[in-house]
């Protein structure tokens, strides 16, 4: 198998002396007293796996700190995709990237945050699965191994052929927000990263793995059936992989980071601003509002569906709120989180402490959310 | 278009056998007994669910060939038309005696119980909450409804009482709770008394699967119900005769409403043909042992103390069990392949479970324990397993 790696020597550098990023910033960082912290991670992660996982690696990497040296640190043989500067900028991580994504390495392996990552992915997008080894400031996308070591596990599975893969979100900072004074994380694309697959007894043999996409089309069926079961109801299928997918199932043209309404079948809205639903509620008495959790943190609402505002969800209701994901999604979701700047609001809506997830067709499990 | 109707059969046979996942038939030659003749080959049987030997005890096979005499070989029809013999109605009536029910249903399979069953307890707008581990054919049994299904963590009764409080308050017809009674890939116990009590507060059904209970826990073998001192309070209580009971056929306890519409809306009861003669005759043997002869239930908690203590202290993992199921935990798949082949040489019959069946490194020898093994017996079995264990660097 072959395997890109790739680290973003300055990830992390701002966390320690205060700032929300690198990104921007990394001569104030330095100023500051900032220390480069991505090279010790990714060793960290290298030498773990140097243990558990004895077999020839093909590496495709980078020179230097984007890479090389960290391979070289824990004696595993690579050859070079990208030749890097001295000093390496987004610039060298997209341009990586795309030599990563041109010889069909089978997997990227990173080293950095939200930023690193959605570089990558905005060049790789779902072709290549991407796995990141946390050394940012910002890590909200769901990509990330819970530590190096845990990461190195995880490729271990992968290399070893144990693991499927799963849809997860890209989040970031939204710049323009940001720009303007205001701390919003977004939705930027969904990815592809391995995981264990999610076991299911099906009809055919006592027990198999189920890939994401058919467990996805599980939970499609089943809102298939609400929607024509409810034919006067308004639907509202909110952002993130999980919803696009079934969206696309339904025949509407899902937005993969707006909110899209349908109705009798047919769509009646697309990428609906907060204004927009409202004035949609108008026609309808009936409205479903179906969401799924968005990145590695549990953000049902507050992240990347901000038009969901406490307006908006006050006349759809609690009860009417439906939370899809699919089970290997909601395993490293230990939280369900509804954050929509209004208190009263967010602890209405977490309710005893659980919410009622539905994790395929006709089937639901209880999460915790965060109070 | 041209077709070749039939050429997936090799194609996905072949795919199986390429990733090990093929079923290879091992042959007994022979009853199946505390030793038995597999394949050729002398061994000690670790992995029947013949829990009390009773599938080949004098009394059980002399009121076989009996019925045989009696009522020939076979039933002649499904029992809804001309198949029910006055053996059939003995068996439920001796059966609702033993589990202390109003009524009994027995049918063709355990599988038949939850396959024909579950789904005539619900439909639509009703809700069924389940064990995460349940049983196969429970899970078969579920998907032929349109009832919604939550799932709750492994006999974990706070979270099923949560999943209660969210089913009552989305206003539910009807709520069903499913849990095996036993489970087989580890032997812990349901929480059986807290689960009846969970489902009387919220007005929901309870259906325990005491597949592997039955003959095998509550005094003299009852069951779930009886060992939990719920017998009348669990609303349908399936079981099989197949395991302890040492014959075949699937069994449901409970109301008399329970078991009135059981037989008239079970397709799998309706539509199959009953039981042969020999085979309720053996049924109703099997009863009569269980209550006249105490020492085989004994024996076979007996033999598992035995076992269980001793293959713990030589540093072997038993997980949770509290049975006579005892997986004997060797960590990666390919440690407990060896450990069941080393075994096998040694005589010993014990079958690994390895991932997908249970997680990637708790792969394990499943053992179940046999009334009729002798002492001599299980310490041959235990110091093969030490041996097996010390060489592949488990223990």
């Amino acid at each position: 198998m072959k395997i890109g790696f790739l680290i973003n020597p300055i990830a992390g550098m701002g966390g320690k002396v205060g700032l929300k990023g690198t990104d921007g910033v990394l001569d104030q960082a330095i100023e500051l007293g900032a220390q480069p912290v991505a090279q010790e991670k990714a060793e960290k992660m290298l030498s773990h796996l140097r243990e558990i996982y004895p077999e020839k690696i093909e590496w495709l990497t980078c020179h230097g700190d984007m890479g090389a040296k960290a391979l070289e640190e824990a004696s595993f043989e690579f050859s070079i995709a990208h030749d890097a500067k001295e000093s390496p900028s987004q610039k060298d991580t997209l341009a990586a990237a795309k030599v990563l994504l041109d010889s069909h390495v089978d997997l990227i392996v990173f080293c950095g945050g939200d930023g690193t990552a959605r570089d990558i992915v905005s060049i790789v997008e779902k072709k290549v699965p991407v796995l990141g080894i946390p050394s940012g400031v910002k890590m909200y996308s769901g990509v990330f191994g819970i530590s190096p070591a845990r990461t190195a596990e995880v490729l271990d599975g992968f290399l070893k052929g144990e693991l499927g893969l799963a849809e997860v979100e890209i989040m970031d900072l939204d710049e323009d927000k940001y720009r303007a004074g205001e701390w919003s994380v977004r939705l930027y694309y969904s990815a592809n990263t391995p995981f264990e697959s999610t076991l299911v007894q099906s009809s055919k043999m006592m027990i198999e793995a189920a890939s994401d996409e058919e467990i996805k089309e599980e939970i499609g069926e089943y809102i298939e059936e609400l929607v024509s079961e409810e034919p006067d109801a308004l639907f509202l299928l909110g952002p993130g992989g999980t919803l696009e997918f079934i969206g696309n199932m339904l025949g509407i043209e899902k937005t993969l980071l707006g909110i899209d309404a349908i109705a009798h079948g047919q769509q009646v809205g697309k990428d609906l601003n907060e204004e927009g639903l409202l004035k949609l509620f108008d026609n309808y008495n009936n409205i479903k509002l179906i969401l799924s959790p968005i990145g590695s943190q549990g953000f049902v609402l507050g992240r990347g569906n901000l038009q969901l505002s406490p307006q908006v969800i006050r006349k759809i209701g609690r009860d009417n709120i439906m939370v899809v994901s699919t089970p290997a999604k909601l395993q490293r979701t230990p939280m369900l989180r509804f954050d929509t700047g209004d208190a009263e609001l967010n602890s209405e809506l977490a309710g005893r402490g659980w919410f009622s997830v539905v994790i395929g067709y006709r089937l639901s499990r209880l999460a915790e959310v965060s109070i | 278009m041209t077709r070749n109707p039939n050429a997936f059969l090799k194609e996905e046979y072949q795919d199986l056998v390429e990733k090990g996942f093929n079923w290879q038939l091992r042959t007994l030659e022979g009853p199946s007994a505390p030793v038995c003749k597999v394949d050729g080959k002398e061994v000690i049987m670790l992995c029947s669910n013949n829990y009390l030997n009773l599938s080949n005890h004098p009394k059980i096979k002399e009121a076989s060939k009996r019925a045989i005499d009696s009522h020939g070989a076979g039933s002649g029809s499904v029992r809804a038309i001309a198949g029910n013999m006055d053996l059939h109605f003995e068996a439920e009536r001796r059966l609702a005696k033993f589990k202390g029910t109003e009524a009994t249903l027995i049918y063709q399979t355990g599988f038949a119980v939850n396959q024909g069953l579950i789904p005539q307890l619900v439909g639509k707008g009703d809700i069924i909450i389940s064990d995460e581990l349940n049983h196969g054919s429970i899970i078969d049994g579920v998907r032929l409804t349109k009832a919604d299904r939550a799932v709750y963590a492994h006999s974990d009764m706070s979270e099923l009482e949560k999943a209660l409080q969210d089913a009552d308050a989305k206003n539910y017809r009807r709520i069903l709770v499913i849990t095996d009674g036993v489970f087989s890939m580890d032997g812990d116990i349901a929480k059986g008394g807290d689960f009846v009590k969970l489902c009387q507060e919220y007005g929901a059904m309870s259906y325990i699967d005491d597949a592997h209970g039955e003959g095998v826990i509550g005094p003299d073998g009852r069951g779930m119900a009886a060992h939990f001192g719920v017998e009348g309070k669990l609303d349908v209580e399936m079981g099989t005769f197949s395991k302890a009971f040492g014959v075949v056929g699937g069994l449901v306890a409970g109301s008399q409403d329970l078991v009135n519409y059981a037989y008239n809306k079970s397709r799998s009861w309706l539509l199959s043909g009953s039981a042969p003669p020999a085979t309720a005759a053996a049924q109703i043997a099997a009863i009569d042992v269980l209550e006249t002869e105490p020492e085989h239930v004994q024996n076979l908690w007996k033999n598992t103390d035995y076992f269980k203590k001793e293959i713990q202290s030589m540093g072997f993992d038993t997980g949770n069990s509290e049975t006579p199921i005892t997986p004997v935990i060797c960590g990666e798949s390919h440690t407990a392949k060896e450990l069941s082949n080393f075994l096998y040489d040694q005589g010993i019959f014990a079958l690994p479970i390895v991932f997908p069946m249970v997680a990637r490194d708790k792969a394990r020898i499943r053992t179940m324990m046999n009334a009729g093994l002798t002492r001599e017996h299980l310490d041959k079995a235990l110091a093969a397993f030490e041996k097996g264990g010390k060489d592949l660097k488990i223990l």
